[in-house]
């Protein structure tokens, strides 16, 4: 998108729309300078990378704004977004382009040539100056989208080397230093720079050259980073009205997730995470994601899922497509539905909707089944796990011969008032949460000492050695105390209660 | 006449118990192994398929460790009894309970899920949520207070499928006793009132026993009230036990110094 700023800016601020001389001002490294310009202004020969003062000077009547750099990315990512209509997998390209991956999702508006048409037209209506072209690389679209003949090109298969030879050297995405050296040696077009031995140019020129040089023509791999990962599980759904009743929304959400789990359904699969996307008549989308915590199919308890959260969905003037797509999808064995498993469900299955229900509820770190871990730290030693998942064997468990406190604190609470045989003796009587507990009964020391092996060694001190006791004072009350750190005549011992038992 | 009226008051009170006691005959109880805490109970034990209320006293009421212990010990047992049990779901509202101190005791940990709501209102609605659940067989949860309704709609939950709910009425951390102690009215099957007791020196004279708690039954819905001496039978241990139930009465020749021989006496 050539004037990506320009068209941003202006959407931003739709009751100004400047159509005579107008530049976008930015800061760079201190100077004022001219970040964008619309076409009157380019006509009267202002562009990007010109000083302000010089813009000014040039075109007296030229109307500046400030350039938001933030707010142009942020309106990229949106618009990212708005194009998941065509493809699940969308990537911005900071600061003005986007690649989309059509592959296999063309034949859904009947053709490549149908398929861009309407994205054009859908960007023109909305007010932005496009570009597009449709090549076998990402690097062969980037160059053509902005260095090609016609703005809306569509290479055939194979003909991306042909097509991009003529084209200059700056098409390649080339860092600013080798694109300097490269027009400096008279390189003008691709089709020299291919022309070439591979090794010279690489030494000259550096490798990322020959890396982009090989992305644009297919014969190295692009990682593009998509704004979600691309899922084949898709389900879409165009509506031929405008519809924003929440009625309406809850029943299209329960025929697409029937859509989708017929897919998964015929191909043994499952899924685990689902997310919704509303799109709406005037260019948003809306999300709703949902997640299991074990993979399934089963579009009612999807649907039921998704309802709860309808609500959250502004509909605005009305939703007009309607996507859903499955992430996390693993083969599922198929069960049988009905007749004995209604009366003896297994017991994972029973389960799996309460856990749902509360996670997407709650949040997923607010179920949980405690973990046995390794450790000998008490806080350490139970961990959050996911709460649908059996142990298996040869983890580990807890002693059970070592008595550990019902309720374990955060933070140990200090205790006051200590009256204590030091250094090896339980405390006689201490003051806790304001009240005197006198021992009766008194078990220890344990010691336990700091996991050295967790940190460098200049880190270890003696000062992170706890001495636990089990005390029991007169009313019965069981608790947990800790001396902190070694015996030192000379400092007064600290000591702090870490639980409570039953 | 005497044999007329008597079939008639039979009649009589089984509609009643058909009426209030959760649709089934009789119900089912879950016995403690001891006749003279069994005996208390209509269903000649813990009564399941109901719900059930404890407190804490004094410091317990915010620590909440005895009537959690308690509770679990008293669910223990369901979790692994016949029809392949089910798993329990213990709702809090903070995160404190510490699996090995359960795992200690002889509750199994790895069947328990466990959740924390953000307000009294979630902790509500997840446990009759759960309860409704099948496959859930015990749900044990934190409470600040419970009204009439919540009892209700809690009892409506536990018949659904025979899940045996357990409310431990604990006091958010700094609020003083008494505040927010509402209990549940009638709807609950039991009552407990729970205190720690001084356990038993270990053996030799040195370290403590195996934890022991006073518990009060202060309702039991058509039986008798009581308030017992119990003792965790396989706390901190790897032995077996044999199928006998967790808790075990502590005969009334305990240390009399300690247990007022009032608190002994078998009420009713």
């Amino acid at each position: 998108m050539p004037n990506w700023a320009i068209n941003a800016w202006s959407r931003r601020h739709t009751c100004a729309s400047p159509v005579e001389p107008f530049a976008l001002i930015g800061a760079s490294r201190g100077l004022r300078v001219v970040s964008a310009v619309n076409e009157s202004a380019a006509a009267l020969g202002l562009y990007p990378g010109q000083k302000a003062t010089d813009a000014a000077a040039l075109c007296p009547g030229l109307v500046t704004a400030e350039a938001s750099p933030e707010a142009d990315t942020a309106a990229l990512e949106a618009l990212a977004d708005w194009c998941v209509r065509f493809s699940p997998s969308v990537a911005p390209d900071p600061p003005d382009g986007l690649f989309l991956d059509m592959t296999g999702a063309a034949h859904l508006w009947g053709g490549e040539v149908a398929m861009t048409a309407d994205l054009r037209r859908r960007l023109a209506l909305n007010g932005l100056d496009a570009r597009t072209a449709l090549a076998d690389t990402a690097g062969a679209a980037w160059a053509l989208a902005r260095h090609g003949a016609t703005p809306d090109l569509i290479v055939p298969p194979n003909e991306h080397e042909a097509r991009l030879a003529p084209l200059p050297c700056a098409a390649l995405r080339l860092p600013a230093r080798a694109a300097g050296q490269i027009e400096r040696l008279g390189l003008r077009r691709i089709g020299q720079l291919t022309d070439l031995p591979r090794a010279p140019l690489a030494r000259r020129f550096g490798a990322e050259t020959l890396v982009r040089l090989d992305q644009a023509l297919g014969r190295s791999p692009e990682a593009l980073t998509f704004r979600r990962p691309p899922t084949p599980w898709f389900a879409r759904r165009a509506l031929a009205e405008p519809v924003s009743a929440p009625d309406d929304l809850a029943r299209i959400t329960g025929d697409i997730a029937r859509d989708l789990c017929q897919r998964l359904e015929a191909e043994g699969q499952g899924g685990q995470r689902f997310q919704l996307g509303f799109h709406r008549v005037d260019g948003q989308s809306r999300q709703v994601e949902v997640g299991l915590s074990r993979a399934a199919r089963d579009p009612d308890r999807l649907t039921r899922l998704f309802l709860p959260r309808l609500d959250q969905v502004d509909p605005g003037f009305g939703v007009e497509i309607v996507t859903l797509g499955a992430w996390g999808v693993e083969p599922l064995a198929g069960k049988q539905v009905g007749l004995d498993s209604l009366l003896q469900p297994g017991r994972e299955s029973r389960l799996d909707p309460l856990v749902d229900r509360l996670i997407n509820r709650l949040g997923a770190g607010r179920v949980w089944k405690a973990r046995a871990v390794e450790s000998h730290v008490p806080e350490r030693a139970s961990a959050p796990g996911p709460a649908l998942q059996a142990c298996e064997a040869g983890t580990p468990a807890w002693d059970p011969e070592l008595p550990r406190p019902l309720r374990l604190f955060h933070r140990p609470e200090p205790l006051e008032s200590v009256l204590a045989l030091t250094p090896d003796d339980p405390p006689r009587q201490f003051q806790w949460r304001n009240r005197l507990h006198r021992v009766r009964l008194a078990e220890g020391p344990e010691r336990i000492g700091a996991e050295w092996w967790r940190s460098p060694i200049e880190a270890v001190r003696n000062d992170q050695i706890r001495d636990y006791y089990r005390v029991e004072d007169e009313a019965g009350l069981r608790l947990w105390v800790f001396r902190s750190g070694l015996y030192d005549p000379e400092t007064p011992a600290r000591w702090w209660v870490h639980g409570v038992f039953a | 006449m005497v044999a007329y009226r008597a079939g008639k008051l039979a009649d009589l009170r089984a509609r009643v118990a058909g009426l209030e006691g959760s649709g089934r005959q009789g119900g089912r109880g879950l016995p403690f192994g001891d006749a003279r805490i069994d005996g208390a109970f209509p269903q000649g034990g813990l009564p399941l398929g109901q719900w059930h209320e404890f407190t804490g006293e004094g410091m317990e009421g915010e620590t909440c460790a005895a009537p959690a212990a308690l509770a679990s010990l008293m669910a223990a047992p369901l979790m692994a009894s016949a029809e392949g049990g089910g798993e329990a779901v213990w709702i809090l509202r903070r995160g404190d309970l510490f699996g090995p101190g359960l795992a200690g005791l002889g509750f199994p940990v790895d069947r328990l899920i466990q959740v924390c709501a953000r307000n009294g209102a979630e902790v509500l609605a997840v446990a009759e949520d759960a309860l409704t659940t099948a496959g859930v067989a015990v749900v044990l949860a934190e409470v600040e207070g419970l009204d009439l309704v919540a009892g209700r709609r809690l009892q409506l939950a536990c018949e659904k499928h025979g899940a045996t709910g357990f409310m431990i009425h604990r006091r958010p951390h700094g609020r003083s006793a008494g505040a927010g102690q509402k209990t549940g009215g009638s709807a609950a099957a039991t009552r407990w009132r729970i205190a720690q007791a001084a356990s038993e020196a270990g053996p030799g004279g040195l370290g403590l026993g195996p934890p022991r708690w006073r518990a009060h039954l202060e309702r039991c819905r058509g039986g008798r009230t009581g308030a017992w001496l119990l003792e965790a039978r396989n706390a901190y241990t790897c032995e077996d036990t044999h199928g006998a139930h967790a808790l075990r009465l502590v005969a009334e020749l305990g240390d009399q110094r300690l247990v007022p021989a009032a608190h002994l006496r078998l009420a009713g």
